[in-house]
């Protein structure tokens, strides 16, 4: 591939393998650590060891972002054959990772280096990554994945409350959700990774209907994919059915839910992600 | 037929005696009353029921003067309102409401005025059902009125003639409920709010009839013996005494006054504090009175009316109310639950209950109680879900008595209400929550299990007492004598096939072999259910089951 500039980013993107190759992009691992041990993520341990991990894990793994050199020795070596590039990172408020790849590009003399925030987690910011891959120059993606930023959603519908409470990353009371009772809350990740409670379901069934049904009030919105944590039957269900009621979209893709997100998500969760128009 | 009154009309003072002769005969009598309760299920008694929506009807009555008999209507009318526990207590209010709307602005009644007054009475009840059933306190309280115009109509007719023949109809309207009503006629047993109706025109007829030396005593504004003691003494032993406790907030508030009252209603009794701000503890067989009268110092907080029986009915302050640990709730829309058991207290609170009134199966919350509990939150607008069907009426005449605008959902189990609650979004607005509210109430299943409380024969079972029955919403459905074998039968009654999904909420009598083989067997014969158990810690009710 011949484009001017790079695309890179790290691996909370949840990209696709297959985009990976088609598009050239760059992954930086974030690190992954159960206990004392330290995996870089998605390099080191596959996304199916991961959750194997974690179901049998008292204790939830922790991620760290990479390290500011870390970043300087991938940008050196993109800086070789193109002129510059961008570089889209899991929102800021959710990890030190866009921090850690400024630090990094400030190091790298003479090679233009635009870091976003992506305000986002997960595979939007690999839709993301292949919007800025199919444009034209290095302004025109950063253009287009800076106006798309606010616009991107991550809906999940989560199996169980459980490590979203261990991660602490939610008040309970703010979702209304009870101490007592399972309940499958669907939350949002919506713009400058606020996460909001969208709704709480006692089934499984209901709670993917109430997801399709959030989806559809969301319309108009571009990019669609699904993704899943070891549920990978029932997110192709979902892609198909999304298939049948919008069939303007591309192929919906399907992703696996990788370790950072899964990590709070838990086995066995669900989302649809998309880019709202 | 022995005149004693020598009035011709009923004024004020003849009407309160009228309303206190007939709370001390259904007093005596009210056992009676729930020996006639048709359905073996641990419930509200409907004798219970309405005694203690009478007994808070004379509440304010026997405190008054009032020469006029609309006075006292009147105050009978608001107080039986207030006091409203279960179908038969809120058909009861609504009797007294009719009389008092009948009676309005005269300060005595002739006897053709009196009997139109029972016949308006009769009439407005009707009025205030939605599909009025023949056979029932409804056709009792009609015949009474038909009897008693019949009387006025006759050329000697005088009050206590009227009375009488408006009990005579009554009886004789009560003993043809069975020919109305297959449920009653399948039991063996005439209608029990009839009965309790007839009762209380009896308890008229004798205090007007007779004039005993006790009955005087009793009109006797005396604390010590006030009419509400004695009905507390007559009631079964082990129960009704209530750990009271609250704050009176207030100015120039006398605290050997509000002493001398409170002793009056109660022991253990504990007031301290300054002129404006009281603590009141007391141990009382009448919350509602204590509630009522302290109510007139100042403003009452804090609130918590506990049980220290069986039975635990409390009005459960809202941990957000001033504390800030809540989020702010963007509808302002607060939701209150009728729920008995600590465990589904928990769970209750848990999903963002604003306020809790202990109660339910068996002992059913007042009108007030529940108005209690909707003031207390801190919302304009609030949902109010009664989780029991003998508790709905009572729980829908809360909306007329308070500012704030209340919105019953009709859940008449458990699981209804947690499926309500679980609905309930606090970004949208009241209309919204409502509608899907009702429609996740609808959507679950309810399994109940319990003991048989009588031997009877309903929906073509015959049962035994201690018979483990099983009901599915609402209805009896099965009897046996094993928890497990009778949530199975239920279940497959059900249909396992178009659910995913049962909760489990485990009573205290349940023992923990008991919720083994229970879970056990549901997982084995329906391996295709998810089963959840969670602590209910309810009474009488060893388990609920959720099925969605």
């Amino acid at each position: 591939m011949t484009r001017s500039f790079a695309v890179v980013t790290d691996s909370t993107a949840d990209l696709p393998d297959e985009w990976r190759d088609r598009y050239d992009i760059e992954v930086v691992p974030l690190k992954v650590i159960f206990g004392k041990e330290t995996f870089r993520d998605r390099v080191d341990m596959t996304d199916e060891e991961f959750f194997r991990r974690l179901a049998v894990s008292n204790t939830l793994p922790t991620t760290s972002a990479p390290s500011p050199g870390e970043f300087a020795e991938v940008y050196r070596r993109l800086s070789k054959d193109h002129e510059g590039c961008i570089s889209i990172h899991i929102g800021a408020k959710l990890s030190a990772t866009a921090e850690s790849a400024r630090i990094g590009a400030a190091s790298v003399e003479g090679f233009e280096v635009n870091v976003i925030d992506s305000q986002t987690v997960s595979m939007p910011i690999a839709f993301l990554c292949r919007i800025a891959a199919e444009s034209g120059t290095l302004q025109q993606a950063v253009a287009a994945v800076e106006q798309r930023v606010p616009k991107c959603r991550v809906l999940a519908l989560l199996d169980s409350l459980r490590y979203l409470e261990m991660g602490g990353r939610l008040s309970r009371a703010g979702a209304m959700i009870g101490t007592m009772l399972d309940l499958k809350p669907l939350l949002l990740v919506a713009e400058e990774a606020q996460i909001k409670p969208v709704d709480r379901v006692r089934t499984r069934s209901r709670a993917i209907s109430r997801m399709i049904e959030f989806f559809r009030s969301e319309q108009p919105v571009e990019y669609v994919g699904v993704m899943h944590a070891e549920a990978k039957e029932e997110a192709e269900r979902i892609a198909a059915d999304l298939q049948k009621e919008f069939p303007d979209q591309q192929q919906i893709p399907l992703g696996q839910i990788g370790s950072v997100l899964g990590t709070h998500a838990g086995p066995k969760a669900l989302g649809i992600v998309y880019i709202k128009k | 037929m022995v005149a004693a009154v020598k009035t011709t009309g009923v004024d004020g003072p003849l009407f309160k005696r009228a309303l206190l002769g007939s709370l001390n005969w259904l007093a005596s009598n009210h056992e009676e009353v729930n020996r006639l309760n048709v359905f073996p299920v641990p419930d509200g008694d409907t004798g219970t029921n309405m005694l203690l929506t009478l007994q808070s009807a004379v509440e304010d009555v026997k405190q008054s003067n009032a020469a006029e008999v609309s006075k006292i209507a009147k105050l009978a009318s608001h107080g039986s309102l207030m006091g409203a526990r279960g179908n038969s207590g809120v058909i009861l209010s609504q009797i007294f409401r009719g009389f008092a709307r009948a009676v309005e602005g005269k300060s005595s009644l002739t006897p053709a005025e009196l009997a139109a007054a029972f016949e308006e009475a009769a009439n407005a009840a009707y009025r205030a059902v939605n599909k009025p059933t023949e056979g029932t306190i409804l056709t009792v309280a009609r015949e009474a009125g038909r009897a008693a115009a019949t009387a006025a109509s006759s050329p000697d007719a005088n009050v206590p003639r009227v009375i009488a023949a408006a009990a005579a109809g009554a009886r004789a309207a009560v003993q043809k409920t069975p020919s109305q009503l297959q449920i009653l006629r399948d039991a063996g047993v005439v209608d029990a709010g009839g009965f309790g109706l007839q009762l209380i025109l009896e308890g008229m007829l004798k205090s007007v009839e007779e004039t005993e030396p006790s009955l005087a005593a009793m009109m006797d504004t005396n604390r010590s013996i006030s009419p509400a003691s004695q009905v507390s003494m007559a009631l079964p032993e082990g129960g009704w005494g209530y750990c009271t406790e609250f704050l009176i907030e207030g100015a120039n508030l006398d605290l050997d006054v509000i002493r001398g009252e409170i002793e009056a209603m109660g022991n253990s009794v504990l007031v301290v504090g300054e002129p404006e701000l009281v603590k009141v503890h007391v141990h009382t067989d009448d919350p509602t009175s204590v509630i009522n009268l302290a109510g007139r110092y100042g403003k009452l907080m804090k609130l918590n009316v506990g049980d220290m029986s069986t039975q635990h009915r409390r009005i459960l302050e809202t941990e957000g109310a001033g504390t800030g640990t809540r989020p702010p709730r963007p509808n302002g829309v607060g939701v209150v639950a009728v729920v008995a058991g600590r465990g589904l207290v928990e769970i209750f609170r848990g999903l963002g209950v604003d306020a809790i009134i202990e109660g339910g199966q068996t002992m059913n919350p007042s009108t007030q109680d529940m108005l209690t509990a909707i003031e207390s939150v801190p919302y304009d607008e609030v949902i109010l879900l009664p989780n029991n069907g003998n508790v709905i009426a009572a729980a829908k005449q809360v909306i007329g008595v308070t500012k704030k605008k209340v919105h019953v959902v009709d859940t008449r189990s458990v699981p209804q209400g947690v499926s309500a609650v679980v609905a309930f979004r606090p970004e949208k607005p009241a209309s919204e929550n409502l509608s899907a509210m009702k429609a996740e109430a609808e959507r679950v299943q309810t399994i109940e299990v319990t003991h048989a409380v009588r031997d009877t024969r309903s929906n073509g079972l015959r049962v035994k007492k201690g018979d483990v029955i099983g009901l599915i919403n609402d209805r009896l459905e099965f009897a046996g004598d094993d928890y497990a074998e009778v949530v199975n039968k239920a279940l497959g009654k059900l249909g396992p096939g178009s659910y995913e999904l049962v909760t489990v909420y485990r009573g205290e009598q349940a023992s923990d072999d008991e919720l083994a083989k229970l879970e056990s067997e549901i997982r084995s014969s329906y391996p295709s259910l998810e089963v959840e158990v969670q602590q209910g810690g309810q009474q009488h009710y060893p388990f609920i089951l959720s099925v969605e």
